[in-house]
């Protein structure tokens, strides 16, 4: 008969070797050459990914038992729920086939009012349907990894959608699945338009609790709550015109200028789990004499869709040679309102010095000659650099 | 004394590895205990001579792979806390189960504490209370190990 004394055994007492606290001191030095090392240089990214794809295996065997629920839940599912929600989608489907309708219709007049203005043209941005794999597991970074990665050609810095609006952009990428940012991260701003009046902004993540900040706005800004924010397409990553977020709450305080603007995110990570993974916008030529766009040679004239430009107003979403060239034109054009034109532009005053000069030496007509008094303009408030993820 | 298994180490550090890559997410994912801290915890207590800082620090640094974060930040807290354990080594083998979870709290406190600092210097925002709920989660983990028949081993004599 088993004693109890012989059911358990006393722990070991005398272990050999350096003493813990100078293994202390030796891994805590360790630990921060790490430290500095991975948050300065990109030595270790490769590191990374070789960890991630060995333990892999892993990752699947702690997904199967979430997986399993989820199949398993939509197997289990009651017939009077499946027709309920068949109803409800074909009513759905019918409303937006009407609204889709009315689309193609004000799409192909818009196209058409558009090249009544001189203007640049740009693409439509092909994309690629990724999956949501899991969310992030550190609930200081708001990621979410995607079954996307270098095999699919998916490079850092991608913008992602989903049918809702704007979730974020690619951050890391590895060689089967991706890492992306949500816009209500710290380290990720998106520049916006308010869509009632066409305020610019720029609206940074505040890291905690999804919810997007406006700040530097002026206290008498005209924005009111439940209004949309749209992407402004300025920074040359987000399309034009999709829906980021709406605005929540704003609040004065007595000792700022500025308001306090919290937006809500439109786009639902929580929700359903595609995305769309947007291509980087291409670089586009522009002929000088006509100026229009050349088009790149695998897109068709058809799929370009014209900006509007009016001489008093430059569209930023012109890439910089094509918006150059119409500076350059307005500035000859308009001699006198140069310094007007200047500060409204964002390009760089050495480009538009010499789109001027190409412009003029094209021409065989006689101008008087344009003086290199443009101001340097500010730059473009964007900061969507996909910088690493701190903690 | 029977030696303990360098498998049976391993099997649980992976298996507690499989807990902690799961997809956890809003709520639980605060309250998520940190499962290898307490198995690291486990084998000090139980093995010092398998299972020390050096080990600690490993563990560390494989949860700063999986999870994203700036390599070296799990790494050097699981060390300071496997000091903090070792150093305390003799003394805890002499306290009954309730003792031992009150001093394991206070390693989890510790470490969540550390882990705070070095993630608000790196950048972070403050998250509030429920950042240290997982020392709560992990107490009660512990207690189950405790009470079970693994925990049998972490005393030197019967309750």
């Amino acid at each position: 008969m088993a004693s109890p004394l012989e059911l358990h055994h006393p722990p070991a007492f005398f272990v050999s070797g350096p003493s813990p606290f100078a293994k202390l001191i030796f891994f805590v030095a360790l630990s921060i050459a790490l430290m500095a090392v991975d948050s300065r240089m990109q030595y270790l990214n490769k590191i990374r990914t070789g960890f991630i794809s060995v333990t892999s295996p892993l990752q699947a065997i702690a997904n199967a038992p979430s997986e399993l629920y989820q199949s398993l839940a939509r197997q289990l599912v009651t017939r009077a729920e499946l027709i309920k929600k068949n109803d409800r989608l074909t009513k759905q489907a019918m409303q937006n086939s009407m609204i889709l309708q009315r689309f193609k219709s004000l799409e192909i007049e818009n196209s058409r009012l558009r090249n009544l203005l001189v203007a640049a043209q740009t693409s439509i941005l092909p994309s690629k349907l990724g999956e949501i794999v899991h969310m992030g597991r550190d609930p200081f970074v708001h990621k979410v990894t995607v079954n996307l990665g270098s095999h699919h050609k998916i490079v850092p810095g991608q913008a992602v959608i989903d049918d809702k609006g704007v979730i974020g952009q690619v951050t890391n990428v590895y060689s089967n699945s991706s890492e992306v940012t949500l816009i209500t991260d710290k380290s990720l701003s998106i520049p916006i338009q308010i869509e009632r009046n066409g305020l610019r902004a720029v609206a940074f993540g505040r890291g905690r609790d999804y919810t997007l900040d406006l700040p530097y706005l002026p206290a008498n800004v005209d924005i009111l709550k439940d209004d949309i924010l749209i992407t402004s397409g300025i920074d040359g990553v987000y399309p034009e015109g999709l829906v980021v977020a709406k605005i929540a709450s704003i609040t004065h305080q007595q000792d700022s200028p500025f308001a306090n603007i919290v937006a809500v995110p439109v786009a639902g990570v929580m929700n359903h789990r595609q995305l769309l993974l947007l291509n980087l916008p291409q670089k586009i030529e522009v002929d000088e004499k006509v100026n229009r766009v050349i088009p790149p040679a695998n897109i068709k004239t058809k799929d370009l869709m014209p900006i509007g430009i009016t001489t008093n107003q430059l569209s930023p979403v012109l890439t910089k040679p094509a918006l150059a060239n119409t500076v350059a034109r307005t500035v000859i054009d308009n001699p006198s309102q140069q310094s007007a034109i200047a500060k409204l532009a964002t390009v760089k005053p050495a480009i538009i010095q010499s789109a001027i000069t190409t412009t003029l030496a094209a021409e065989p007509t006689s101008k008087p000659a344009v003086r290199s008094s443009v101001r340097s303009a500010p730059k473009p408030a964007n900061i969507v650099e996909p910088a690493h993820a701190p903690g | 004394m029977r030696q303990v298994s360098f498998r049976l180490v391993l099997l649980s550090f992976l298996l507690a590895y499989v807990c902690h890559l799961m997809p956890w997410s809003g709520l639980a994912l605060w309250l998520k205990p940190e499962f290898m801290l307490l198995v690291l915890i486990y084998w000090l207590l139980r093995a010092p001579y398998l299972c020390n800082v050096g080990s600690a620090w490993l563990v560390g640094l494989a949860i700063d792979l999986a999870t994203g974060s700036l390599l070296g930040q799990h790494a050097l807290v699981y060390a300071f806390t496997a000091f903090l354990a070792v150093s305390y080594h003799r003394r805890l083998t002499l306290f009954n189960v309730w003792q031992q979870a009150a001093y394991v709290l206070i390693l989890l406190v510790i470490e969540r504490s550390l882990l705070f600092v070095l993630k608000i210097f790196s950048g972070g925002e403050n998250p509030g209370l429920i950042y240290w709920t997982a020392c709560l989660t992990g107490l009660v983990v512990w207690l189950l190990v405790s009470f079970s028949r693994f925990g049998l081993h972490l005393q030197s004599r019967k309750v």
